[in-house]
C-alpha cells in the first residue's frame, strides 16, 4: 500500500516549540506587564531617556530578549498553522515552513538589534 | 404543538417548507418521511435502521450536526424545524451528501489490528487474550458508527480537507491502543504529520455531536500523548511520569503479542 | 479507496469560525484564534514601534508622536490587544494541559445513555469558566488603568 505521506517535517517537534514558548512567554509576559505597571509607579507617556535606561540593565536585557524570542518563535509558528490549514499546500509544504523560518529570522534579527544597540 | 413546519434547504438553494401535523413522539426523520411519502416524493435524503446504529440520516438540524431519527422534533422547542444536509461536504442532492473524502481517511488509517507475522492466523492454535482492562482503554472509541457527524462539525476540516479528521484519529487511536495491534509504525507518520493529530485545537465539537459518546476529542489528546512519548518524551514514559494520562503499558512495544491464554490440556494417558 | 484521487470538499474560513450551535469550548477555539491573529499584528507593530529606539531620539520622537495622534483610539487598541493577550494566555494554559499532557479530558468509559462526553465534562467546563471569569477581571482592571487618562472610566 503506497505510503500516505504529507510531510517529512515532524509536526510533533514544532507543535513542542508552541507548547513550550508558550510557557515561556506566559511567565515572562506576566514579568513584563509587572515591569510597566502601576505596581512600579512607570508612566505610560515614555520619553528615549526611560526606555534606554531601563535596557542598559543586563536584567531588562534578559527578560526582554527572553521575551522576544519566545514571543516570535509561538507567533509565526501560530501563523505558520494559520497558513497551512488555510492553503493546506500538498507538495510545496517545505515551502512554506522555509517561509515561516525566513519571517522568524526577521523579527528575531529586528528584536535582537534593537536590544544589542540601545544603550 | 399540533402543527410543524419543516424547511428544507434543496439543491440549488432552494428552502422548501413543508407543513406536517405534530405527533408525539415524532423524529425528524419520521417528518420527512412522511413529507416524501404524502407531499413530496422527489426529496432526497439517506435513512437506514432508523434506530442510531447505521448512521445514514446525520443531516444539519437547527445548525448543530444530528442524526435525524434520534432527533426528538419536541427536544427543539420550535415549530419551524430547519434542516440542512451536512456542512463540510459535497452535496449530491437534498440532505444526500459525499461521504467519499471522510471515509478515505477512515481507509487511510488503517482500521484493523496490523500484525507482524503473516503466517500466524495460518498456524494459530489459540486466541489472544485481552484483559478486561486493557479493553476498557478503546472500547468506547470502538462505538462509533460512522455517521459523518464529528467530521461535519469540526472547523479544522472546515478549513483543510487534508486534515484526517477527528474519526479517523479516534479509530487510530483505538486500534493503537488495543494490545493485540502492532501498527504503531504504519500509523505514526499519518498521525505526526502535518494534517494528523497536531491539527485539533480542541473545540470538542466533534464530542458535542457524536451519537454513540465515543468522545473523539479525547482520543485525539490520547493520541497525541502517545505521539509525543514515542517521538520526544520516551525517558518520562519509561519513568513513569505522571504527567501522562495514559498508562505507558497500554501501548506495547513494536513486536510483542499479547500473551497467549493456556486452555488446559488433557494430560497423555 | 485512494485517498490522493478522492475530491475534497472545502467548506472554508467562515464556516470554520462560526461557532452557533455548538459547544462553549467552540467558542473558545474561535476566540483563541481571533486573538491569536490580533497578537501576531501587534508583534509586528511593537518591534517596529521598539526598533525606532535604536534609529534615535528624533525618530522614537517621532513614534510617540503618531501613536499620541490616534487619540483615544491608542489606548482602547491597547486595552483589545491587553483583553487579547489574557485570553490568548489563560485559555493556551488549558489547551497545554489538554494537548500536551491529556488532562480534563476524563479516562475511556463505557458510554451510557444519556450520553456525556468527559472530554467537555466538570472538569473542562470549570476550566473554562474560570478562565473566563479570570479573564474579564483582569481586563476590566486593564481597562481602568489605560482608559482612566481619556476620561471613558
Amino acid at each position: 500500500m503506497a505510503k500516505e505521506s504529507y510531510s517529512l517535517f515532524k509536526e510533533s517537534w514544532g507543535m513542542l516549540l508552541t507548547y513550550l514558548t508558550a510557557m515561556v512567554l506566559v511567565v515572562v509576559l506576566t514579568i513584563h506587564l509587572l515591569l510597566e505597571s502601576p505596581l512600579t509607579g512607570v508612566q505610560l507617556d515614555a520619553t528615549l531617556l526611560f526606555p534606554v535606561a531601563r535596557a542598559n540593565l543586563i536584567y531588562f536585557k534578559a527578560v526582554f530578549g527572553l521575551l522576544l524570542y519566545a514571543a516570535v518563535i509561538h507567533g509565526v509558528n501560530g501563523l505558520r498553522v494559520i497558513a497551512l490549514e488555510w492553503l493546506h499546500p500538498r507538495k510545496r509544504a517545505w515551502l512554506l515552513n522555509l517561509l515561516a523560518v525566513i519571517l522568524m529570522g526577521f523579527f528575531l534579527a529586528l528584536g535582537s538589534y534593537t536590544l544589542v544597540t540601545v544603550v | 404543538m399540533d402543527k410543524m413546519t419543516l424547511e428544507v434547504l434543496r439543491t440549488g438553494g432552494r428552502k422548501a417548507r413543508y407543513e406536517l401535523k405534530y405527533r408525539k413522539g415524532m423524529t425528524v426523520l419520521d417528518a420527512l418521511v412522511e413529507v416524501r411519502e404524502k407531499q413530496d416524493p422527489s426529496l432526497a435524503y439517506r435513512h437506514s435502521c432508523r434506530m442510531g446504529i447505521c448512521g445514514s440520516c446525520g443531516m444539519n438540524i437547527q445548525g448543530t450536526p444530528r442524526l435525524a431519527c434520534q432527533t426528538q422534533v419536541s427536544s427543539l422547542g420550535k415549530e419551524t424545524i430547519k434542516v440542512e444536509p451536512l456542512h463540510g461536504m459535497h452535496v449530491i442532492r437534498d440532505l444526500v451528501v459525499d461521504i467519499d473524502p471522510f471515509l478515505a481517511m477512515h481507509t487511510v488509517v488503517r482500521p484493523y489490528l496490523v500484525r507482524r507475522d503473516l503466517n500466524e492466523r495460518d498456524r494459530s492454535d489459540r486466541e489472544y487474550r485481552v484483559l478486561s482492562e486493557e479493553v476498557a482503554r478503546f472500547l468506547q472509541f470502538d462505538y462509533c458508527i460512522m455517521c459523518g457527524l464529528c467530521y461535519s462539525a469540526c472547523p479544522t476540516v472546515a478549513l483543510d480537507p487534508d486534515y484526517l479528521g477527528p474519526q479517523a484519529i479516534a479509530q487510530a487511536y483505538r486500534y493503537m491502543a488495543d494490545p493485540r495491534d502492532e501498527g504503531w509504525k504504519e500509523r505514526v507518520d499519518l498521525l505526526d504529520s502535518a494534517h494528523g493529530v497536531w491539527r485539533c485545537h480542541v473545540a470538542g465539537s466533534c464530542s458535542f455531536v457524536c451519537p454513540k459518546d465515543v468522545d473523539p476529542a479525547k482520543a485525539i489528546q490520547m493520541a497525541r500523548v502517545e505521539v509525543l512519548k514515542r517521538r520526544v518524551l520516551r525517558k518520562m514514559a519509561r519513568a513513569g511520569s505522571p504527567l501522562v494520562s495514559v498508562a505507558p503499558s497500554g501501548v506495547p512495544k513494536q513486536g510483542t503479542k499479547a500473551p497467549p491464554f493456556d486452555f488446559p490440556r488433557e494430560e497423555a494417558k | 479507496m485512494n485517498l490522493a484521487k478522492t475530491p475534497r470538499f472545502k467548506a472554508g474560513l467562515l464556516s470554520s469560525l462560526v461557532p452557533f450551535g455548538f459547544n462553549v469550548e467552540r467558542w473558545g477555539y474561535v476566540i483563541h484564534r481571533v486573538t491569536g491573529v490580533i497578537l501576531i499584528g501587534y508583534l509586528a507593530a511593537h518591534l517596529f514601534e521598539t526598533f525606532q529606539l535604536s534609529m534615535g531620539q528624533t525618530a522614537w520622537l517621532g513614534t510617540m508622536a503618531a501613536l499620541h495622534s490616534l487619540g483615544p483610539l491608542e489606548m482602547v487598541g491597547l486595552w483589545l490587544v491587553a483583553g487579547s493577550a489574557l485570553y490568548h494566555g489563560a485559555n493556551g494554559i488549558r489547551l497545554i494541559l489538554n494537548e500536551m499532557f491529556g488532562m480534563l479530558m476524563g479516562k475511556p468509559i463505557m458510554p451510557v445513555y444519556p450520553y456525556s462526553p468527559t472530554s467537555l465534562g466538570r472538569n473542562q467546563k470549570i476550566a473554562v469558566w474560570m478562565i473566563t471569569a479570570v479573564v474579564l477581571a483582569l481586563w476590566l482592571w486593564a481597562g481602568l488603568y489605560l482608559l482612566a487618562g481619556l476620561g471613558v472610566v
